[in-house]
């Protein structure tokens, strides 16, 4: 058996826990799961599409920089595409979700996700169509690096993407005032307030986080895959299955969580085909909350 | 005139089988608080358990009993009831939005096994010669329609008053006293989970149904039919309707499959065929708009729900706080 | 009480639903540098009040000055910028932090200069927090976490200090001890106002002190004229009469 299998599922995993760490830290934080969440990968990976074309029509064609398949367009057109997608997110908390947190209770800010979702999916569509789309065409050779496992040089420069990520996002939550108040009215949102922290300030803060993260996935995703309107809401059950299994609000648990679901499709792939591939992350929700319903990292239930 | 009383027949019969979906969605959230996204995976299990044990024999499929269809429906309600009542023993006791990640995940499961158990489901080709009530009469389709109308609205009718029935009975005052203050409800020596099991169980049944009901006015299943889009329409015609309220649940069923049949068949008239992929989604993203202003103008819905939430469990529920209140700012 | 009262809470009504008031034009006015506490008996209304001076329940009537400034209906987080700050009764540390991160994170309103003195001198009045400054506040023991609520209290020099029942659930020994560092809190210059239910041991140190029922003041007064009045002390005080012993109507 080739253990091929563990490096797709590796890398897959790590595409998986970058758009769950959004996830779990607007979910810990906002007190609702998010389906808006797998749009905003998608819209992440359109924008960046946008940004990097504007930019090239802009300046004109750049060199690769090579082994790999993209150049610095697609780095300064990403990170402005991580603006945009926080700022969309941002946007759809003022028109949508802030006037239900005043009034509606916590569920019903779950369907109206729930029909964001589909609004925000269909506006893509709309725009885009449902065909395919590429950052790049060029071809990319994989390269060997022992144990019978090839790699593409895309695959590792997002793989190295992913572990800075989420070094960062540990360092904000951890070293600075904003990071720690997250966690602080994730925990407690009274308590934050009679400390002094504006949670309004604090919610503006996580979802431009997550809508940045949630665009980094989408772009490793665009990258390695292709770009499609539906790309984030078919992750979105993976994110869910990750969050979970990491524990809701650790940020290192929706990594891990990210890395078992990916693995664990890529073996199922092995042993029983790629058919059944997506049934994979529900059996491993369904699991984690029979057995152990606050996840391996999380510290309280939901 | 008879084209056009035919094609209101036709209407009326889908219009009417949402409204059962409705209903269904109606006993688990309306009235218990029970959140579902998975709409559109209990009404593809009694489709596709309906369709199996009622087709006739096919040799490239397992199943094919030619069961009569009455059979098929009381069948697709057992097992989508059982499916339910599976997913609420799991995430039942856990915070609302489990529930709702689950039932989202046994959606799409659902669809991936109907997509690739070819053996079982015939794949992405479905399943066809389902069998139709009143086929005898197909030839004459205003006569055909119009039977199945009947039949529709008589277990609508049915449905409608078995569930008012229960609503007004002691189980259903004590699914809205759950529904309103869970704590209070057990502190009144309620088994709460066991009351939401059974109503997440028969809210699952009703939606089995209801895709039998479908599958076999078709008389053609695929596993697209089952996609979540099917769940925000329901979603959207019970909101619109207002959600704990029996009547306003068809109405709303009616209303929204009503608008959402003009624009399509809009679509269909106006657009030229080469942006008609594109006026489908700006009609999905309409609809999609219109059910979030919904919640955020009228968030009890066009028709509302009459107040009868016992007064008991209402003057407890200003004191305690509800696990599921949002993060103010 | 000379000069400007430190914090003046007047005519409040104030409940969490509209138009259900819990608190019904209760009035306080504590004066700087004082204790004063808020007692009576359950329901009276003694923590809503707290929190809607705080800032944290909605005020439909009546003003709350500090300082002689108004801050009514100030939101809670800029309360604390003001210099008034508040400790809940219970979840008043954050659990999954530690002991320094509760700290350093109160002490984010002061100006940067200041916030390592502030946090050494908490440390310092401290000497068990700072022992345990690594610990998650959610493995301290009782009398601790209220240590740390209070030290985080005081991260941003607060000229009011509000506590709801922080003897709640703590040992005798543990609440002479917290006690014990109010009144050494006070003498640093912070204006206090508390609310207990351990009356007895709140009118030791207190300069004078309330008695609310029904969410009205019922009586108020000097905190030894209070203790002394045996009937306040039955009906009210749950002290049993003049001799603090016996407890108990029946007692001779």
């Amino acid at each position: 058996m080739s253990l091929q299998f563990l490096a797709d599922g590796l890398f897959a995993g790590a595409l998986i826990g970058l758009g769950a760490v959004g996830l779990t830290l607007t979910y810990s934080i906002l007190r609702f799961s998010n389906f808006t969440h797998g749009d905003f990968i998608s819209w992440g990976a359109y924008l960046a599409l946008g940004t990097v074309g504007a930019l090239t029509g802009w300046i004109g064609p750049a060199a690769r920089f090579m082994p790999f398949s993209f150049g610095w367009p697609l780095i300064v057109g990403g990170l402005l595409a991580m603006a945009l997608t926080g700022l969309l997110a941002l946007l759809l908390d003022a028109a949508l979700f802030k006037p239900l947190r005043r009034t509606g209770h916590g569920i019903v800010m779950v369907i109206a996700s729930f029909g964001a979702s589909l609004a925000l999916r269909a506006m893509l569509e709309f725009l885009f169509t449902s065909e395919p789309a590429y950052f790049s065409r060029a071809i990319q050779i994989a390269i060997p690096v022992g144990l019978g496992i090839r790699v593409t040089p895309d695959q590792a420069a997002m793989m190295g993407l992913a572990l800075v990520v989420v070094i960062a996002m540990h360092l904000l939550l951890t070293r600075t005032h904003i990071g720690r108040s997250m966690r602080a009215v994730s925990e407690n949102p009274a308590l934050a307030r009679v400390v002094g922290i504006d949670v309004a300030a604090v919610i503006r803060a996580t979802w431009l986080i997550g809508g940045a993260l949630a665009c980094v996935s989408g772009i490793m995703l665009g990258l390695t895959v292709q770009i499609r309107p539906q790309m984030g809401f078919d992750l979105l059950l993976p994110l869910f299955a990750a969050a979970i299994l990491g524990g809701i609000g650790s940020v290192w648990g929706a990594i891990i969580g990210g890395l078992i679901v990916g693995v664990a499709e890529a073996g199922a792939v092995q042993l029983i085909g790629s058919e059944y591939r997506s049934a994979v992350a529900f059996v491993l929700l369904i699991a984690m909350l029979l057995v152990r319903p606050r996840g391996l990292f999380g510290v309280r239930e939901g | 005139m008879i084209d056009l009383l035919g094609y209101g027949a036709f209407f009326l019969v889908n219009a009417l089988i949402f409204g059962v979906l409705c209903l269904g969605l109606n006993v688990q959230w309306g009235q218990t608080g029970l959140f579902n996204v998975g709409v559109a995976g209990f009404a593809a299990i009694g489709a596709y358990v309906s369709a199996i044990l009622t087709t006739p024999d096919a040799a490239d499929r397992i199943g094919g009993f030619g069961w009569p269809i009455l059979a098929g429906w009381l069948a697709a309600m057992l097992v989508a009831g059982a499916a339910a009542a599976l997913v609420g023993l799991a995430t039942l006791r856990l915070r609302a939005d489990y529930l709702a990640m689950t039932t989202f995940g046994i959606a799409v499961t659902i669809q991936v096994i109907a997509l690739n158990a070819t053996a079982l489901t015939g794949g992405p080709f479905g399943i066809a010669f389902i069998p139709r009530p009143f086929s005898s009469l197909a030839e004459t389709p205003i006569a055909f329609n119009a039977a199945n109308l009947a039949l529709t609205g008589f277990v609508v009718l049915g449905l409608f008053l078995i569930l008012e029935t229960l609503t007004r009975s002691p189980w259903g005052r004590v699914l809205r006293a759950i529904r309103e203050d869970e704590a209070a409800a057990a502190s009144l020596g309620k088994n709460v989970n066991f009351h939401r099991l059974q109503a997440f169980a028969l809210g699952g049944a009703i939606m089995g149904l209801a895709g039998a009901m479908q599958a076999h006015f078709i008389g053609f299943i695929a596993p697209d039919n089952y996609l979540s889009i099917l769940t925000f329409q329901v979603w959207a015609m019970l909101i619109v309707g207002g959600s704990g309220n029996n009547r306003g649940a068809l109405i709303g069923a009616v209303i929204v499959w009503a608008l959402w049949s003009l624009s399509s068949l809009a679509v269909g008239t106006f657009v030229a065929p080469a942006f008609q992929a594109r006026a489908a989604a700006l009609q999905i993203v309409a609809i999609g708009v219109a059910l979030a202003a919904i919640l955020l103008v009228r968030p009890r819905g066009l028709v509302g729900e009459r107040a009868t939430v016992s007064r008991d469990v209402e003057a407890l529920a200003g004191e305690s706080t509800s696990p599921h209140e949002p993060v103010r700012d | 009480m000379t000069g400007v009262p430190a914090l003046v809470a007047h005519g409040i009504e104030a409940g969490y639903e509209p138009g259900l008031p819990i608190v019904k034009g209760a009035s306080v006015t504590v004066g700087r540098g004082e204790i004063v506490v808020l007692l009576g008996p359950n329901g009276a209304g003694k923590s809503t009040l707290m929190k809607a001076i705080a800032g944290l329940v909605p005020i439909a009537r009546g003003t709350v000055t500090l300082a002689g400034a108004e801050i009514t209906q100030t939101a809670a987080h800029r309360m604390v910028r003001l210099g008034l700050a508040f400790v809940p009764q219970t979840e008043n540390v954050f659990t999954t932090m530690s002991v320094e991160e509760n700290l350093v994170l109160a002490g984010h309103v002061a100006p940067a200069s200041v916030r390592a003195a502030r946090l050494a001198a908490m440390l310092e009045l401290f000497p068990d927090l700072a022992r345990q400054r690594g610990l998650a506040a959610g493995r301290l023991s009782g009398g601790q976490r209220q240590m740390l609520a209070v030290a985080r209290a005081l991260m941003i020099e607060p000229h009011v200090l509000m506590l709801d029942e922080p003897s709640a659930g703590l040992s005798p020994k543990l609440v002479r001890d917290v006690f014990a560092k109010l009144v050494e809190i006070r003498a640093s210059g912070v204006t206090i106002l508390m609310v207990e239910q351990n009356a007895r041991a709140a009118l030791a140190i207190a300069d004078r002190a309330y008695i609310l029922a029904d969410g009205r003041n019922r009586h108020e007064g000097s905190a030894a004229a209070l203790a002394a009045d045996p009937d306040i002390a039955e009906h009210y005080l749950g002290l049993g009469g003049a001799d603090a012993s016996v407890v108990g109507r029946s007692a001779p």
